[in-house]
């Protein structure tokens, strides 16, 4: 359950406002976007919405109608660049943030220690309490060692957790042969729930098998001040923003995990710390991106692991049906295991 | 009569030493409440520097482990970060350090300085936070090293002035 009062609490004061007025439906609310001189963007329910002066509006309600198509409303609010495309007006009394609302936003954000968040910065995104992702983009300054951190950032996504518990319910009797775990990898494009799906997995798991869960990027347990937001089970030991090759290694050394999983999988280190990880007697659960199986394979690293039949099973999802639509599950051979006639996941 | 005449100065010279020991006291109680911030600040330092702790969860930290009005002085910026209502760092800091600053004994310059370091603090980088801490802790040196120098000849000079300042009123009183 999102939790209004503690998320409101990282917005600018103008913006705390206006969206406490709004009340929008916290459950339903996936997205918050703000960016310098831009309207305040708030995506509930898979619909996109602005904040005004008098609450959410559609952005629909506001563009041109279809009589006068291309030509503003008379009362419709134009953004400081001053595009006139028809797209780009918005509905009266449309609250534009400011740099000062995205600078004082990014303070409360970063608990007023900014420098205690450098890590996550370099990375993109700031985890806070509730396991909710603040997103940034600004200008990249580099150094030697690649992106030293991001200034003037004036683009912020705050992107609600929502955890979806029993999602893996389904899919979790695939994931098992003669009682033992086995090794699975998900596969899919971005934004199709292959997190959310390998985080109930792993919910499940510790019901009876001691897992590890190594989060390079604060995805999986979205941990804050080490604790986390999301509930991996009873019997999850976290790694918080630990790089998933050395972290996969500490588990299996110090926490004798029954099974490892990892988020987004890719680099040869990955890979050569799973090959370890798979050899020490534990489990492996993965994600990657990915449309499909044969993509997978043809990937330039982890296509060794597939050609070798490493992974038991892959399951291959989209978002055709709605977010988390299991399209395959397939065993280490590449044979289907799901659908089979009339299955429907 | 006479002796109700001694009493008096026996009493007023002794209640003005009194007063003169106390003021010395005073200002070996105004050293020790320094030092006991310098530790706090290297406290918040090694929290900052070493654990890359957010300054609400530092402070906290450090309150905990301390005592004394500095102490409940972080615990109360810390308190009112995490409630995060819409105020900034400083004016935070500002606020609660006026609220305890006498109790902390400590002298206008040095309140002011301790406000100026609460400025800065949480600016940029840890590399920025070391040297505000570090630009810091020289000043506190500083004020700490004056008064341990004149903390003898202080001490000292305010108990003889107390005495003196006693008898010389015992002397008009007669």
């Amino acid at each position: 359950m999102v939790k209004k009062d503690e998320l409101l609490r990282i917005f600018a004061g103008s913006v705390r406002e206006l969206l406490r007025e709004a009340a929008p439906d916290w459950e339903k609310v996936q997205e918050i976007r703000l960016r310098v001189g831009r309207p305040v963007f708030v995506v509930s329910g898979g619909k996109e919405y602005v904040l005004t002066k008098e609450g959410l509006r559609r952005m629909d309600a506001a563009r041109p109608s279809a009589e006068a198509p291309g030509r503003p409303r008379a009362d419709s609010v134009l953004p400081p660049s001053g595009n006139t495309g028809a797209a780009k007006h918005f509905p009266p009394q449309t609250y534009m943030a400011t740099q000062q609302d995205l600078r004082e936003t990014l303070e409360y954000v970063g608990s007023h220690s900014l420098y205690a968040f450098e890590d996550e910065i370099r990375q993109g995104f700031i985890t806070i309490q509730g396991g909710h992702r603040i997103g940034l983009a600004g200008k990249t300054v580099m150094d030697a060692r690649g992106i030293r951190t991001i200034k003037y950032i004036s683009f912020l996504n705050v992107r609600l957790a929502h955890q979806v518990r029993g999602c893996a319910d389904k899919i979790l009797p695939y994931l098992f042969e003669n009682g033992q775990a086995l090794h699975a990898l998900f596969v899919s494009p971005p934004r199709c729930g292959k997190t959310t799906l390998l985080r109930d997995v792993i919910r499940q798991l510790s019901d009876g098998l001691t897992v590890g869960v190594v989060d390079e990027r604060s995805e999986l347990a979205a941990c804050w001040q080490g604790i986390p937001q999301n509930d991996l089970g009873d019997r999850t030991d976290v790694l918080d923003c630990c790089p998933k090759a050395s972290g996969m290694m500490m588990l299996v050394r110090s926490m004798s995990p029954d099974v490892i999983a990892v988020d987004e999988i890719g680099s040869r280190e990955d890979i050569d710390a799973m090959r370890y990880v798979m050899n020490c007697g534990c489990r492996v659960l993965a994600t990657v991106h990915g449309d499909s199986a044969e993509a997978v394979a043809k990937k330039p690293v982890l296509g060794e692991m597939v050609s070798e039949g490493m992974f038991d099973r892959y399951i291959l999802l989209s978002s055709r049906r709605g977010v988390g639509t299991v399209e395959e599950i397939r065993d280490r051979t590449g044979r289907r295991l799901y659908p089979e006639k009339g299955d429907c996941l | 009569m006479i002796w109700l005449r001694i009493a008096g100065c026996v009493l007023v010279t002794a209640s003005c030493g009194a007063l003169g020991i106390l003021k010395a006291r005073q200002w070996r109680s105004h050293r020790q409440m320094l030092e006991r911030l310098r530790r706090m600040v290297y406290l918040l330092r090694g929290e900052i520097l070493y654990a890359m702790s957010p300054l609400q969860e530092a402070l906290e930290r450090v309150g905990g482990k301390s005592d004394g009005p500095a102490a409940v002085w972080f615990c109360r910026v810390a308190e009112r970060l995490k409630r995060q209502e819409g105020e900034t760092f400083s004016r935070i800091w500002r606020e609660e350090l006026d609220r305890q600053a006498k109790a902390m004994l400590l002298s206008p310059g040095e309140a002011a300085e301790l406000a100026e370091f609460g400025e800065h603090l949480g600016y940029l980088d840890v590399g920025m936070q070391e040297r505000t801490i570090a630009l810091y802790l020289e000043q506190l040196d500083l004020s700490i090293g004056f008064l341990r120098e004149h903390e003898q000849e202080r001490t000292r000079m305010c108990a003889c002035l107390g005495i003196m300042g006693g008898l010389f009123l015992s002397v008009l009183l007669c």
